[in-house]
């Protein structure tokens, strides 16, 4: 852990050299646990100017709209794993320094009798930095325009109380070959009383077994991975290139998994759960 | 450097089976994300149009690093008008967005060869590989100042959403 946070200083320390403005947040993903009923945000600024930061929470979890694309929904009709009402964020507003690092407390204060299982709500960390480019016009008939940039990053926090539990089905897997993508699509139904956390791995064989490359921007890999978090049901669209020259004629087999393991969290968090896995055929006329 | 990772620390109880209950917050990599670059069209003429590409190097343009190979879905929040702050209240001018008004890119801080998408729907974008978990992505527009546009500075906010999953 020492180790990824080093890494992450490292790298805003280096977005500092950018004369950029923002902040870094750590983690990017909170679990609390209900006997402890707190948890804490850690907001760092690598620049040289201060950041003002307001932070607000929203409800919503990752979902997909009608052709795949992954997005996040914040008008969900059943609001019963909702936990906006009841986990509050301090403060609310705050300037953070240049060099400076500064803790976001989030406080829960649950209903009584609230059943076990687990609650969501979105953190949205906003800040704001810099000025707009322009500050006067020397001449007064003169038009000028500008917009500042404002980021807001939106971060999990999952409330935990009692036994959790998770999983996930996997059904409708489909592959084809669009140009030089591959273009994947499934459907993906959270089970147990929390959200299920992990990844999709896709790997593309011949009919001798050898595996052939995906590229994915400029890498190229022997498994395409795609970090996911099915909340309630999803059906993903997942894209990868193949590298040229592309696939010679044949048939082929894609193996469509997914594992509860991620890599960016603490092993601890992530909630086991079996990985289920499919395949389906591709032919390359 | 020290400091700040012992503050990020964070307790946790074992894993059992299927189920698992933790004990307090745990800290993985932090997710940045940072302005390069505001959005400047400068002076404009009235009744003339400015387009400014994403390709351009007055186009606003932000850096979000994190953990290698993640994916982010970024979305954003458009206006339609800008406000002359120097004028009475009132006083705006239009500005647009198109299908290519966005570039987003892994890893490499040039938008020429990035992905084009629509601002208004957004993407979801990846960083780069663990060498260097960095994305950028850049946004222009057009702004159509009307021939009886009041002079002054215009002012407009765009606002970037990411989010993790």
């Amino acid at each position: 852990m020492m180790r990824t946070l080093a890494i992450a200083v490292t790298l805003a320390l280096g977005t500092a050299s950018l004369a950029a403005q923002g902040v870094m947040v750590a983690p990017h993903a909170v679990f609390i646990d209900h006997r402890v009923r707190s948890g804490s945000v850690l907001l760092y600024n690598p620049g040289t100017e201060p950041v003002e930061v307001a932070i607000s929470t929203i409800f919503g979890y990752p979902t997909t709209d009608s052709t795949g694309r992954i997005m996040l929904d914040t008008l969900m009709r059943d609001s019963t794993a909702s936990a906006l009402g009841w986990v509050q964020a301090f403060p609310r507003r705050l300037t953070v320094g240049p060099r400076e690092r500064q803790t976001v407390r989030l406080l829960a204060r649950p209903p009584a009798g609230l059943p076990d299982g687990e609650y969501w709500l979105r953190l949205v960390i906003a800040a704001q930095a810099g000025r707009v480019p322009i500050t006067g016009v020397a001449d007064t008939t003169a038009i000028q325009v500008g917009l500042t940039l404002e980021v807001r990053t939106i971060i999990g926090v999952n409330y935990r109380k009692g036994p959790v539990n998770t999983g996930v089905t996997l059904s409708q897997v489909t592959a084809q070959i669009v140009g030089d993508s591959l273009i994947t699509r499934s459907k993906l139904e959270r089970r147990g009383n929390a959200a299920f956390i992990g990844m999709i791995r896709e790997t593309l064989v011949d009919s001798t077994g050898a595996v052939h490359a995906q590229r994915v921007g400029d890498s190229v890999v022997t498994t395409f991975a795609s970090p996911i978090g099915v909340y309630v049901a999803m059906q993903p669209r997942l894209a990868s290139a193949i590298p040229q020259p592309g696939l010679p004629r044949g048939r082929y087999w894609l193996r469509y998994e997914v594992v509860a393991e991620r890599e960016d969290l603490d092993p601890t968090v992530v909630l086991k759960a079996p990985a289920v896995r499919d395949s389906v055929r591709l032919v390359v006329p | 450097m020290l400091a700040l990772c012992v503050g990020l620390a964070g307790r946790a109880a074992a894993q059992a089976g299927s189920s698992v209950s933790v004990d307090a917050t745990v800290v993985t990599v932090g997710m940045t994300i940072a302005t390069l670059r505001d959005l400047n069209f400068g002076t404009v003429i009235k009744g003339v149009p400015t387009t400014i590409l994403p390709t351009a190097v007055n186009a606003g343009e932000w850096q979000v690093s994190g953990s290698g190979n993640a994916f982010v879905i970024v979305s954003f929040t458009l206006p339609t008008q800008l406000t002359n702050i120097q004028a009475l209240p009132g006083s705006t001018m239009p500005i647009a967005f198109t299908a290519a008004s966005a570039i987003w890119r892994r890893a490499t801080n040039n938008p020429v060869g990035g992905a084009v998408f629509n601002p208004a729907i957004g993407v979801v974008g990846r960083l780069g590989p663990p060498a260097n978990p960095t994305m950028y992505v850049w946004v222009g527009g057009t702004v159509a100042p009307a021939v009886t546009a009041k002079p002054g500075i215009y002012k407009g906010n765009v606002i970037v959403s990411l989010v993790y999953q």
